[in-house]
């Protein structure tokens, strides 16, 4: 671990010359992790650089990056930040050109921890860290192998305990929606608990997290009750890479398939009638 | 026996004639099926869809023009991309992907417009209502 907070270290302060910040986390007075431009005019705040627990910075990026159209920045990001940060500049959220990315790579506890497939970066020029194998994810094997009832049991249990704090959409990267749907009063119960089945608003999140999702699990970090959310966005994921051949945050000009007209044959696959 | 209530959303250029077509050929198909006249059937979002169920229908069908037949073109390749993604989300939340289909009937097509309600309705009768199975 201090080994890589080393490494990061230098590499921080060798790319110090080109960029005007570099957005890494920072230990906050209370001990917290929190996301922190580090300017090149005062490197000794580089002391206070931690690694982990992981923070959605490509969030920060954006804010950073609309203030500052021309800012020139790095960013310490693990895979699926910038898987992130990819999709994020697909769907015109950020500019790519003006953002040097210094990979961090996971540990095999971390990768763990996150049950993350992609621990590593593809993009990033600098890395920190050795890169390793993904790890499997048990408990989404376990539930696609459920039979239909015993997955509508435990989504009925699991989405009783949701509280409706929307902290999953607000820490989501991929949700950048100025008028959110699961606003709308048409679609989503807004403020009523506990939430009717089937859950408009969970399933409504699944369907837009399709193609999109990073498979990042800030969602069910920040998730108060506890809800295993990001198993539906995994198990669509590897649909949607079978349907369309899409990875997410995998090639820079691979267009998703929301942008896609399908060519003929594509949609067979689909398992559409012809 | 319990009478399935179904809500089919049409596209107005080719199923929703395909319906008439139906009609005025004289074919019989079951009553259960409510149709929704929509201008294309990549109207049809999938909030649309999950809201249908929310209010009980038992199954929802989705028909439009076949893919290269769309009147806008690439309407229903929307349709075509999000349908089986929607169907898969189903599936993963415990709800029958069977009460939901999607096919694609143009305006001559009358008597597969019978066949696809007739078929789609014996499939729907033989699952439990949708309400009872969220409870």
């Amino acid at each position: 671990m201090t080994d890589r907070l080393t490494s990061l270290h230098e590499a921080i302060e060798q790319v110090f010359p080109q960029v005007e910040g570099v957005l890494a986390l920072k230990r906050g007075p209370a001990g917290i992790a929190a996301p922190y431009l580090f300017s090149p005019e005062h490197p000794e705040e580089l002391e206070l650089l931690v690694l982990w627990p992981k923070e959605p910075v490509p969030d920060t990026l954006k804010i950073i990056q609309r203030a500052h159209t021309d800012s020139k920045l790095a960013i310490v990001c693990r895979g699926c930040e910038e898987r992130g940060i990819v999709e994020m500049f697909k769907h015109s959220q950020l500019k790519w050109d003006n953002i040097t990315l210094i990979g961090l790579e996971c540990t095999q506890e971390e990768a763990e921890f996150c049950r993350c497939a992609k621990p590593f970066t593809i993009h990033a020029t600098n890395t920190v860290g050795d890169s390793i194998q993904g790890v499997p994810d048990p408990l989404t094997d376990k539930i696609a192998a459920m039979s239909l009832e015993e997955k509508r049991a435990f989504w009925m249990e699991e989405f009783e305990h949701c509280i409706k704090c929307y902290g999953c959409r607000n820490i989501c990267p991929q949700c950048f929606c100025n008028i959110c749907t699961l606003e709308d009063e048409k679609w989503v119960e807004t403020g009523r608990l506990p939430l009717p089945n089937p859950s408009m608003y969970h399933m409504i999140r699944a369907m837009h997290m399709t193609a999109k999702c990073v498979a990042c699990r800030e969602c069910e970090e920040t998730c108060p009750a506890g809800i295993p959310m990001a198993v539906q966005f995994r198990l669509i994921a590897r649909d949607v890479q079978e349907m369309f051949f899409y990875e997410t945050g995998a090639k820079l000009d691979q267009k998703p398939p929301q942008l896609l007209v399908l060519e003929e044959g594509e949609y067979q696959r689909t398992g559409l009638p012809h | 026996m319990y009478e399935p209530s179904i809500i089919g959303f049409l596209c107005n250029w080719c199923s929703y004639r395909g319906a008439d077509t139906a009609g005025m050929a004289r074919m019989k198909y079951p009553p259960n099926v409510k149709i929704i006249r929509v201008p294309c059937s990549g109207r049809i979002s999938p909030e649309l869809v999950l809201r249908t169920f929310r209010e009980g229908a038992d199954g929802v069908m989705v028909l439009g023009c076949h893919i290269g037949d769309c009147h806008y073109s690439t309407g229903n390749h929307r349709t075509a991309k999000r349908m089986p993604v929607l169907k898969k989300l189903l599936e993963y939340t415990g709800i029958d992907p069977e009460r939901l289909v999607i096919n694609w009937v143009s305006a001559a097509e009358g008597e597969k417009f019978s066949i696809v309600i007739k078929d789609f309705t014996e499939k729907i009768r033989a699952l439990p209502p949708f309400v009872e199975t969220m409870k």
